[in-house]
């Protein structure tokens, strides 16, 4: 892991989104506008903010598939607490994302204590959250927020959308924990070798229900972001998004095996999905046929860099 | 049909990574007889089974099975060869039914190409009635059996490929008294049927019991082969261990201090039962014992990752509880684990990365980590411990097994711990290293450290120790003194538990 | 070890002990369907309708059969996040086939093979480019999702000729997809357990290792088994796209996740090597069983997928202390 082989993927990445920004902005004017990359960076942020701490998840060689309905979940309860037990807003996002981040605790929980394998542990929870959030709502939808509230998902602060700032402070704050704390360090350690993370000291079962928990806070900020920016809360809201997230870090170099990957990485993962999408609709690509070009370059990343890291080896 | 030598071996050798495992050795095994193959660990018996077996080609000699003469087997060659082997970590699939495992890969398929399940559940019972086991139920899944009918259920799939012979590595390792004897009479069944077996053992009693013959590995070199009439249990140990101990080892004149470490009647389940010993500051105390008697599990129980369930232990005069690992650090113990890639390393992690796993608060201010003082931590551990590596930034897993130990030994030392636990310290590695992680380990225990070192390695723990713990089934069968450690006394205190339960 | 030690004493286990040792898993499940049934018949007695019935059982069928492909995936150690892309889009072929005027068997055969196809390239990818399995599939969730939307626009398929809805016929009385349901996870399961192929997917799912020493060629079985699987995701697509007069270019949200959650409650363990396809059938049919519980017993069928969830983490852990108990019973 000297740090040229540890950038390796993240280069090849960052080339292949340096090529697929100019070659999409060769095709439409209005791709390189000021306007339309900001409103780019909107739409990125939910799902951004999950990818970032699900790298964290995947490096321990674990994976979180509830993050979407903890986010349903979240979003759920943020309009009930409001609306109706009549609490005000301020509160109500507050014991939302308090929701969310018990949601997250109870997947470490259960993964640390009864030693589910975390993909049966959080298909579980995918269910039972997203079951409660339906359940709760009863296909209900609640609107009619106050004026502020719509600052986070559709206001701008000096001149920037205002989410896009939380997004970069997140990814900027999860760098510096994954890079340079004690923290980080041990994310990597449990990845790489879980049973000498043990051996030498360190909290491994601490360290994993503190990072399910972030998941779980992450995702309930989402989902209070996702609510300010449509305006509406229901319960199918982030629905598949767990796939988005995953693929987003798998694409930025994350080993799905664990000990591997960087924020960075994510973070170049998620633009050059979100610059695919972009791009191609404007350049008159439907929408949807984006996504299978996202599908082919994730499969095709991973197979070079899997070539690449055979040979360099071993 | 048979020929009376199915499987011979010359002038066979074999190196991993450049060492040399396997040098010269020839070896062969007769129809209806049981060879044992006996040598400390790290001797070279498992590669040989293996080269056998056809898991790994030798680098030059000759395999002859039966009639033909192979430069290399492979495994296929190997069973079409006659040759079947049980292997201490049993290769069976637990969900399958003791029937299935039996059958897997020869099994005998009726005319649609379906599997005949009657004839394989017949076939089943009948290898099995023939091994003395008609209370094992072929339909049982196998993981749900004891160690002891597994090992069956594993000889009876060697039989059903109509094994010439049969090579069993360890068999008696994980198996408790009553099962040991059964398992001899199969053997001798077996010998008695015409299979040529090839034992491999560290119980002498056991050994006395089946062998005809007996061939001794030391360090990759063939010692001897014997018919067991010409050799005593003295002998063979005198074999395996060899004598030329004396001037390996640095032992200086040892500076032993007062009582840091008393453990009184400790216990963990089975495994480890009422165990008291005190450790002295400055004190090696050498911990022996065959493979299995709960040396390891000792280590582990004080060190907290399976925490005592009953007993007590003292710390400088006070009790103290240590249920986790990093309790156990905090209290300044150290363990230097057994299986250093899966235990002791992050093999992707870099030296320094490695050097402060176990004590980041060294490295970091807060919860920063500061790069600059960690890679000088991991340079002064590199010279501190003679490590040859490119740099504290080299990957920990492009070392040779020595200087991997060395950087694990560095983990620890960087905790500054009072106590030391080191289990199998120079196991695999090569002799330069040994030499020097002795010479460090008298260093420690001169600067006041206390040392328990847990050692399969006679000369090792002879040569070494201050005192020496025997440990057998889990219980401490002896203590021995420097003065009186010699091979026959521990070797003695080893193995006489053992002659109990074979003799009786 | 004591019990070992005293041979010939111990007589062999009863027939019912050792099937309810070997199916444990399916028992649990199949006790339960009972028990909602009579539970909710004592509520409702309008539960038991013939209608209802027939609601119950084949309305999930085609779940139940791409969960026996899914229960093969997961015995060998692997999973696969694109089926419900795969089931979308050969639905679409089928329906597009079924419109042109081409005979409908046509219709009803070509998924298949298609499926066989797009699945050969992912176990291909799995086995020889050593790319984890939910890598791949997650990207080729990308591509069939995304590739199905921007052919079709998202337009639905109408005009079907009756003659092609083969979800909406009865032989002998009994709806086609419950035949196909019955048989095929009959077939399934006859197949795993009694020949050597079948049984070697439990070999590479339980310990590759040995399953490679004991000459098993694991990279072709992962591609046979990925190609068996997307066989069986083209059946399910005949049940699925035959059951309405129309095909929509989208399948069930988190279609997949459903697939997969019958096989692991069915009692496939997710990391390899044990389950039975009986197993997921009767989950896929206690699924839509407690849906249409919930309607009967008067809950909103909103909270189902929250007892669903509730379900899936109950029997895994179930499964595992009785794991645990048989390993500390077996062990030492």
């Amino acid at each position: 892991m000297t740090a040229s082989r540890f950038l390796r993927h993240e280069t090849i990445l960052a080339v292949l989104v340096v090529i697929a920004l100019i070659v999409l902005g060769a095709q439409s004017d209005k791709f390189f506008t000021l306007d339309n990359l900001l409103n780019q960076g909107r739409l990125m942020t939910e799902v951004g903010l999950i990818a970032i701490v699900m790298t964290f998840v995947i490096i321990t060689g674990g994976i979180d598939l509830s993050v979407g309905s903890i986010l349903g979940l979240s979003a759920i309860l943020l309009g009930v607490f409001w609306k109706n037990l009549g609490l005000p807003l301020e509160l109500a996002i507050f014991l939302a994302l308090c929701v969310g981040t018990l949601a997250g605790f109870v997947n470490g929980i259960i993964i640390t204590r009864f030693r589910f394998p975390p993909l049966i542990a959080t298909l579980g929870t995918l269910a039972l959250y997203r079951g409660m959030a339906e359940g709760i709502s009863q296909a209900r939808s609640v609107r009619g927020y106050p004026d502020w509230f719509y600052i986070l998902g559709q206001g701008q602060s000096f001149g920037i959308p205002t989410q896009l700032w939380l997004l970069v402070f997140v990814a900027i704050v999860a760098a510096i924990i994954l890079g340079t704390t004690t923290w980080g360090r041990a994310t990597y350690a449990i990845g790489s070798n879980e049973t000498a993370a043990r051996f030498s000291g360190l909290r491994v079962d601490w360290v994993k229900i503190a990072i399910y928990s972030a998941s779980g806070f992450a995702a309930a900020l989402a989902a209070v972001i996702f609510v300010s920016r449509v305006s509406t809360t229901r319960s199918d809201m982030g629905t598949g998004i767990e796939l988005d997230a995953i693929t987003a870090v798998v694409l930025g170099g994350t080993s799905i095996f664990g000990g591997k990957g960087t924020i960075v990485g994510t973070m170049l993962g998620l633009i050059l999905i979100q610059a695919l999408k972009n791009g191609l609709s404007l350049a008159g690509v439907k929408s949807d046929g984006t996504i299978v070009l996202i599908g082919a370059v994730l499969i095709l990343t991973i197979l070079v860099s899997n070539v690449i890291y055979r040979g360099g080896t071993r | 049909m048979t020929s009376a030598v199915p499987v011979s071996l010359h002038s066979i050798s074999k190196s991993f990574a450049g060492i040399p495992v396997l040098r010269n050795i020839d070896f062969d095994v007769r129809s209806g007889e049981v060879h044992a193959l006996l040598g400390e660990n790290g001797a070279g018996k498992s590669t040989l089974i293996k080269i056998i077996a056809g898991v790994h080609a030798p680098d030059s000699g000759t395999i002859r099975l039966g009639e033909t003469t192979y430069t290399a087997v492979s495994p296929k060659e190997a069973r079409r060869g006659g040759v079947a082997t049980v292997y201490q970590e049993l290769l069976l699939f637990p969900e399958l039914t003791v029937a299935e495992n039996v059958f897997l890969g020869n099994a005998p398929p009726n005319k649609a190409g379906m599997l005949d399940w009657t004839a394989m559940r017949r076939g089943a019972r009948q290898l099995l009635d023939s091994l003395d086991s008609p209370d094992l139920d072929v339909d049982a899944k196998v993981g749900t059996l004891s160690v002891a009918n597994r090992q069956r259920v594993e000889i009876a799939k060697a039989l059903s490929q109509d094994a010439k012979v049969l090579i069993m590595d360890e068999p008696t390792a994980a198996l408790a008294d009553a099962d040991i004897r059964r398992l001899i009479a199969v053997v001798k069944r077996l010998r008695d049927r015409g299979v040529g077996i090839i034992y491999v053992s560290h119980k002498l009693p056991e050994i006395f019991e089946l062998a005809d013959r007996v061939t001794v590995l030391r360090d990759g070199a063939l010692i001897g082969t014997r018919p067991i009439g010409e050799v005593t249990e003295q002998t063979l140990v005198s074999m395996m261990v060899g004598r030329e101990i004396d001037h390996l080892f640095p032992r200086g004149e040892p500076n032993i201090g007062e009582v840091l470490l008393r453990v009184d009647h400790l216990g963990f389940g089975a495994r480890v039962r009422d165990i008291s010993f005190e450790l002295h500051k400055g004190e090696i105390l050498g911990l022996a014992g065959l493979v299995g008697s709960g040396r390891t599990e000792l280590a582990l129980t004080i060190f907290g990752i399976t925490p005592a369930t009953s007993g007590t232990i003292t710390l400088d005069g006070q009790p103290v509880t240590i249920s986790s690992p990093k309790q156990a650090r905090n209290l300044g113990i150290a363990y230097v684990p057994e299986d250093r890639g899966l235990q002791g390393l992050v093999r992707p992690m870099t030296i320094a990365q490695n050097n402060s796993m176990a004590s980041l608060h060294n490295v970091a201010r807060g919860i920063f980590i500061n790069v600059a003082t960690e890679l000088k931590r991991g340079a002064d551990s590199i010279t501190k411990l003679g490590i040859r590596a490119r740099g504290p930034d080299q990957v920990v897993g492009q070392l040779s097994g020595g200087n991997q130990q060395k950087v694990v030994l560095g983990k620890w030392l960087e905790t500054a711990p009072r106590i030391l636990i080191m289990d199998e310290p120079t196991r695999g590695i090569d002799v330069g290293a040994k030499a020097e992680i002795h010479a460090l380990m008298s260093r420690l225990a001169g600067d006041g450290m206390a040392i328990l070192m847990i050692s399969s390695e006679l000369p090792e723990i002879l040569g070494m120790s201050d005192r020496v713990l025997v440990m057998h089934g889990g219980r401490l069968m002896a203590t021995i003194d420097r003065a009186d450690a010699t091979p026959e006394t521990v070797g003695a205190a080893m193995t006489q538990a053992s002659a109990h339960e074979v003799a009786a | 070890m004591s019990v070992e030690a005293a041979p010939s004493l111990r007589p062999q286990r009863g027939a019912l002990t050792r099937f309810v040792s070997a199916y444990g898993q399916e028992v649990v499940i199949a006790c339960a369907i009972v028990l909602l049934f009579a539970v909710v018949s004592a509520i409702n007695p309008r539960f038991l309708a013939p209608n209802n019935l027939n609601t119950i059982v084949s309305g999930n069928a085609y779940i139940a059969v791409a969960a026996i492909g899914m229960a093969m995936v997961i015995i060998t150690g692997h999973i696969d996040v694109s089926v419900g892309a795969l089931i979308g889009v050969l639905a679409t072929i089928s329906g597009t086939i079924a419109v042109s005027g081409a005979p409908v068997w046509l219709a009803w055969v070509v998924p298949i093979f298609v499926g066989m196809g797009v699945n050969a390239i992912v176990g291909a990818l799995i086995a020889y480019g050593r790319i984890p399995s939910i890598v791949v599939t997650l990207g080729m969730l990308s591509i069939l999702r995304g590739g199905l939307v921007s052919v079709t626009g998202g337009a639905w398929i109408n005009n079907l000729p009756p003659e092609f809805l083969l979800a909406q016929q009865r032989l002998l009385g009994v709806p086609v997809p419950v035949w196909f349901m019955i048989i095929l996870t009959i077939g399934a399961f006859l197949w795993m357990r009694y020949t050597a192929f079948g049984r070697s997917l439990y070999a590479i799912g339980g310990n590759a290792e040995a399953a490679r020493a004991a000459g098993i060629p694991i990279e072709r079985r992962i591609v046979q088994v990925f190609m068996i699987h997307g066989a069986f995701a083209g059946l399910a697509t005949i049940l699925f796209a035959t059951q309405l007069k129309i095909i929509q270019s989208t399948v069930p949200p988190n279609l997949e996740l459903t697939i997969i959650t019958a096989a692991v409650i069915g009692g496939v363990s997710i990391l390899g090597g044990t389950g039975t396809v009986i197993g997921s059938t009767l989950a896929a049919i206690l699924f839509s069983a407690i849906g249409s519980a919930l309607i009967f017993i008067n809950v909103s069928a909103y909270w189902l997928r929250a007892v669903i969830g509730a379900l899936i983490l109950v029997t895994v852990l179930a499964d595992m202390l009785r794991r645990n108990r048989e390993m500390q019973g077996a062990g030492r």
